[in-house]
């Protein structure tokens, strides 16, 4: 037997076990392992306060720079999003979107499979749902439920490629979505600009047409509650909702959610028992296709816009919802919030540019925030451990089965 | 005659638009090799290609934008090596996050402000140039460009041959047993991070004050993502990764000069073929070309 | 033994101390090594030894203590000062990479300029010297286990270190291979006049192989003797704090005596119980290597089968397959008089397999869930409706099973990476227990359990087969497999060489088996 480390420690007051997980499989799941900490408390929550401050004080320089009025552009991001009723409507219609995405992220990121290609899922499930609304000669609110239907399908399958992919050729996942992203940006503007296919009919007597589709009928549109300017709440919001609510239960409670935490924690242990890992994980990454591509049939059938599909339709979407997972630490209830201060940077910022400031700045505003959100618990939480090893410089591991090779 | 003409148009144009990525994707091998996924590349070269520009307006000399740049690649390199292999957050949130943040950044002050067009000069080779089809495309560039003809055989043999190269496939092999070797992990894929951020650095400033002259919101369009692509297309290996390079360089040439030639070849697609060609490659490839083990993979010292 | 004049030592600790936060890894611990001597630092595991040696490498800082190389003071502040001084070690696992040439590992450690020729001539010479025969340009990972401790040992002399460290250097080896590593040994220390420090569990190895033993307890010295002037026995209960006279704690230390003197129920080989477990022919193949080529195996009904042989042979293949992770090429598993298909979902485990996995880190448990969630991993159907998992029903069982298996741990919350070795293994085996099997597959149960812990493991397997439960145990502990078992099989590169019951036995006859020689 090998002396090994894991062997030394009592039951009780031991040092930190920090025999790590070997994990197996692609580097999306040991990228991941990087997100789950252990630790939270006042240090972190403290730590994070500050970086906020931070950040807003190097956005408020940035505008400060280039001659802007930081209050000023603090005040038309408030105005834009949270000052009325319209400032609502628009904030909620932005966030609907961004929680189906955040949402589908943390049922693929709790198995294991870190998807980044939640931008090429949304724009391939409003595609779908583009074919099927202009189409289809469907009359009522049904056509609504089938856009959006048919837009979740589209997202599962974009993404469940990519699960074959790993399945079959063993190929990683986060490249592979990310790859996808780009083949979705051009797969949808050849189809929008070809007449045969999607492209809008040719308008007036030049006979040109952009790329863009023909708009959605009106019955394929969503429905919605209350009306602009006062506060109008469409029906993506409540689906979203409904759907992260249903998510987290899934994901704490049910049997299929304790299969999906095992895999995501140990894919071999899940396998020992009896987990299916292979097609799980595939399902859990067509699953959060599926939330993407909804969400783009929101986008698509959104009340407000012009329904008509293009390329750039998704709009940043897709990226957007994988950082409010990413701040959420994949925690569908987190995301709510968060995929909520998301909506609201987003709403205040078309405000804002419309006032001139150039909404670029709201970017990196955001991305100040993500860091300032993502980096103290996993700071606060490599201190603490290095405080309570001190002394280690590096450790002999633990040894494992030894790899077989014919002698 | 025209279609020899043509051709050598095409390629001019091929090669000019491969320089870029072939510099970044010197600084990527490196730093996957080292077992560092980096998808930051996008804003290093982004970033670069703004502040070379920024710089060469200031200064007016546009070699001074050119070292600027490389050193804004540099410092995005560093900051992702510190974030990443030091205080250990995920490496591909802050690659979207730096990638986020540096187009926010560059695209908010191009329209806030306005640069002074500066380029560097042409080199062109008397004679050698005149050679049919091939001499316009590899004689006649901006001299930075020239660069490349050390750059390359040089990085191949710092990874291929030198300590600091073994030590670096050690890491990004097996980062446990190199790290009880006696190696320093973290400080190794720190500096993989900074070369790379450099070598991406001087893409970036090369495409800016090199070929274009200035700088436009969202100037590099996703070519650091191509880069990536090149090196996955390579297998990680430098000599297959140039060759995904041009391969990407010359679809994009095509893709601009066809339509004037009255070639019409569907544009979307040749503005996806690196995308699909690097699946493609990660589809069919065999167990003996694969990555580097450790890559993406995090190393903490006191995790064993 | 104090000598009565200052004498030099080669390496001299004294009074040192490492704590890690409130538990204390070592506690004034002296030692002192001559040149030319084999000393063993004998242990359990939690002894501290291997603390001890990473505070002589360098590795890690020690709190308190001297360290004296060849009569000079040393502070020892990193791995490089620890070479520069000469001390080098063999490790066991994870010092070489394998997609680079054995070369380009041997290289890995130095400083400067690259010299592929100077570093290749070394080995050969290093090489031929001790007897170590090696192809320098060889890509490690298809180099077998004992190739690649060559290639370990090759790396540590090559530095010409005058203080070796070799730690639990034969789990690999097969006696043969095992035997030849001494003679290096030796010759390198009576010969050239080095100093090696041995570390070990074994006792009939500390007994062979070394001049002097010093035996560590609890982060104490217990107990320092020249090896000709002690005993087994004493050296056993020095290590263990007690007298040992039970069979199991005898085995658990490797100190059973030479002859057999088994008073288990040995059936003859025509009256074994039904078998639960039947394996035929059994073929693996990955990768176009044969792990498992043709093996067969018989487990009946309140057996304990052990298959015996050095790690490496197909053991982890073969558990693999008990686990459904890997398919068989060819050949038939039979539970309960049932064909099985392996790697249908659900299928070994619905036809009463229940197996303790090797390497309980990655399979066995999921470190970060807790150990009530642990626990009901395999039968959720258990404590769930159709749909949602009963929080409730949960625990209760979670707090049952705990009970009846004597986990511990602070609430059925706990992650279970905070639980000790032995408990982790506790929890896996009331999990594959709970469920009722037909037959268990122990693989090496007891690998990095503490001695208490491997006696509980050995009672509660004794208990499992007395209710019926066949018992397959796969170990490469010669002792245990004797204490335990009833019949034996010998399992090397991929075939069993040989079967029988326990009486029939010896340590020379599995030792030959092993190797690969049928008997």
């Amino acid at each position: 037997m090998t002396t090994s480390t894991m062997t030394e420690q009592a039951d009780t007051a031991a040092p930190d076990d920090d025999v790590a997980e070997r994990l197996d499989g692609d580097w999306g799941r040991r990228a991941l392992a990087r997100l789950r900490v252990s630790r939270s408390g006042w240090l972190t929550v403290g730590l994070t306060v500050v970086l906020v401050v931070i950040a807003g004080g190097l956005s408020a320089a940035l505008i400060l720079s280039t001659g802007g009025s930081p209050s000023g552009s603090l005040h038309a991001v408030w105005t834009g999003s949270m000052a009325n009723a319209a400032g609502w409507s628009t904030t909620l219609l932005n966030t609907a979107p961004l929680l189906l995405v955040a949402a589908g992220t943390c049922i693929a990121a709790t198995a294991g499979t870190f998807n980044i290609g939640q931008e090429g899922q949304v724009l391939i499930g409003a595609m779908a749902g583009a074919f099927v609304g202009l189409r289809l000669s469907v009359q009522g609110p049904l056509l609504a439920v089938l856009v959006l239907v048919a837009a979740a399908l589209g997202g599962a399958l974009w993404a469940g490629l990519s699960a074959l992919m790993y399945r079959y050729r063993n190929v990683n996942i986060p490249v592979s979505t990310l790859l996808m992203t780009f083949l979705a940006v051009e797969l949808v503007d050849w189809m929008v600009s070809s007449p045969s296919i999607l492209q809008e009919t040719a308008q007036g007597s030049s006979g040109l047409a952009s790329s863009v589709s023909n708009p959605l009928p009106a019955a394929g549109r969503l429905a919605t509650t209350g009306q602009y300017p006062s506060l109008q709440l469409n029906a993506g919001l409540y689906i979203a909702v409904i759907l992260t609510a249903l998510t987290a239960i899934m994901l704490t409670r049910s049997r299929w959610g304790f299969r999906l935490r095992m895999m995501g924690l140990s894919p071999l242990a899940a396998k020992h028992a009896g987990v299916r890992v292979a097609l799980l994980s595939g399902v859990a990454l067509a699953i959060s296709g599926a939330f993407a591509g909804l969400a783009g049939g929101v986008l698509l059938a959104s009340p407000i816009g012009s329904n008509r599909l293009q390329s750039g339709i998704s709009d940043n979407v897709g990226w957007d919802g994988l950082l409010v997972a990413l701040v959420a630490r994949n925690r569908p209830g987190v995301a709510v919030p968060v995929a909520l201060l998301f909506g609201v940077l987003r709403a205040g910022g078309d405000f804002l540019s419309s006032t001139g400031v150039p909404y670029f700045l709201v970017d990196v505003v955001k991305s100040l925030l993500v860091l300032a959100f993502v980096a103290p618990p996993i700071l606060i939480d490599a201190v603490l451990r290095r405080r309570a090893s001190r002394g280690v410089v590096a450790h002999l591991p633990a040894a494992p089965a030894t790899p077989e090779v014919a002698a | 005659m025209s279609a020899v003409n043509d051709a050598s148009t095409i390629l001019a144009s091929g090669v000019r638009l491969t320089i870029p990525l072939a510099f970044a994707a010197c600084g990527e091998y490196l730093a996957e090799r080292a077992g560092t996924m980096n998808i930051s590349i996008e804003a290093m070269m982004l970033g670069s290609a703004f502040t070379s520009v920024a710089a060469a307006s200031a200064t007016g000399s546009p070699t001074i934008g050119l070292i600027v740049g490389l050193l804004t690649g540099m410092l995005i390199g560093f900051i992702h090596g510190n974030l990443s292999h030091r205080a250990q957050i995920n490496t591909f949130v802050v690659g979207l996050v730096l990638n986020s943040l540096v187009l926010g950044l560059t695209s908010y002050l191009i329209s806030t402000n306005t640069f002074t067009s500066h380029q560097v000069s042409l080199l062109s080779i008397p004679g050698l140039r005149d050679i049919p089809i091939v001499g316009k495309a590899l004689f006649n560039d901006r001299w930075p460009a020239y660069l490349l003809i050390l750059l390359v055989p040089l990085t191949w043999w710092v990874v291929e041959r030198s300590r600091w190269g073994l030590e670096l496939r050690a890491v990004g092999e097996n980062p446990h047993a190199a790290d009880v070797t006696g190696i320093k992990v973290n400080h190794r894929r720190r500096q993989a991070l900074l070369w790379c951020g450099t070598l991406a650095g001087l893409g970036g400033a090369y495409l800016a004050v090199g070929e274009v002259g200035s700088f436009n919101q969202n100037m590099t369009a996703g070519r650091g993502y191509i880069v990536i692509a090149a090196v996955i297309f390579g297998a990680w290996r430098l000599g297959r990764t140039m060759l995904g390079c041009l391969v990407f360089g010359l679809s994009d040439a095509m893709r601009l000069a066809l339509p004037a030639l009255g070639v019409t070849l569907n544009t979307q697609l040749l503005i996806a073929a690196p995308y699909l060609l690097a699946l493609l490659a990660m589809l069919l490839f065999t167990t003996t070309q694969r990555e580097p083990a450790a890559l993406g993979q995090p190393f903490d010292r006191s995790s064993a | 033994m104090v000598p009565t004049t200052e004498q030099v030592h080669a390496l001299q600790l004294r009074g040192i101390t490492k704590s890690y936060g409130s538990v204390t890894a070592c506690d004034a611990v002296d030692l002192a090594v001559e040149y030319g001597e084999i000393h063993g630092l004998l242990g359990e595991n939690g002894a501290g030894k291997s603390t001890l040696m990473k505070v002589l490498l360098g590795l890690v800082h020690r709190d308190s203590g001297t360290i004296t190389v060849r009569g000079e003071d040393v502070h020892l502040a990193d791995p490089q000062e620890a070479a520069s001084l000469g001390i080098g070690m063999v490790h066991q696992h994870f010092s070489l990479i394998g997609e680079l040439s054995v070369w380009e590992n041997v290289a890995l450690g130095d400083k400067g300029r690259i010299d592929k020729a100077a570093v290749r001539a070394e080995i050969k010479d290093v090489s031929a010297r001790y007897g170590l025969p090696i192809d320098p340009d060889a890509r490690v990972d298809r180099l077998s286990a004992g190739e690649r401790q060559r290639v370990e040992v090759i790396k540590c002399l090559r530095r010409d270190p005058k203080i070796l460290i070799l730690d639990e250097p034969t789990s690999v080896l097969t006696q043969a291979e095992s035997e030849e590593l001494f003679a290096v040994l030796r010759r390198a220390v009576r010969d050239e006049g080095r100093a090696v420090i041995l570390i070990s569990h074994k006792l009939a190895e500390i007994s062979a192989a070394t001049d002097k033993v010093t035996v560590l307890r609890r982060g104490q010295v217990a107990f320092h003797a020249r090896t000709a002037d002690t005993t087994a026995q004493e050296l056993a209960k020095q290590m263990v704090g007690r007298d040992v006279s039970l069979r199991a704690d005898a085995a658990a230390l490797g100190l059973l005596p030479v002859e057999n003197t088994s008073d288990a129920d040995d059936a003859a080989p025509d009256e074994r119980p039904a078998a639960v477990l039947e394996v035929r022919a059994l073929t693996v193949e990955v990768g176009g290597v044969r792990r498992l080529d043709g093996l067969d195996l018989r487990v009946g009904a309140g057996e304990i089968v052990a298959l015996y042989g050095v790690e490496g042979n197909g053991q982890a293949t073969l558990g693999d397959v008990f686990s459904g992770l890997i398919a068989p090429t060819s050949g038939t598993v039979q539970i309960g008089g049932q064909r099985v298909e392996p790697t249908k979902p659900g299928a070994l485990s619905d036809a009463g397999l229940g197996i303790v996995p090797e390497d309980r880190h990655q399979s066995g448990v999921v470190l970060d869930m807790s150990v009530a969630e642990n626990l009901a991993m395999k039968s959720l159907g258990t404590v769930s409706g159709r749909m949602f998992v009963s929080r409730r029903t949960m625990y209760a069982n979670a707090r049952r099973l705990a009970a009846e298996f004597n986990i511990v741990a602070s609430s059925m919350d706990t992650p279970v990476r905070r639980l000790s070795g032995g408990n982790q293994q506790r929890v896996v085996l009331a999990r594959e227990l709970s469920g009722k099997p037909k037959i268990l597959i122990a693989a090496q149960p007891t690998h990095g359990l503490d001695v208490g812990a491997i006696e509980d493991m050995y009672t509660r397997l004794r208990k499992v087969a007395a209710e019926g439960v066949g018992v397959l145990l796969i170990s490469t502990e010669l002792e245990e497999v004797m204490a335990l078992a009833s019949w034996i099989s010998v399992i090397s590169d991929g075939r069993v060489t040989g079967s029988m019951p326990v009486a029939e036995a010896t340590p020379e006859r599995l030792g030959m088996l092993v190797g690969g020689e049928a008997v």
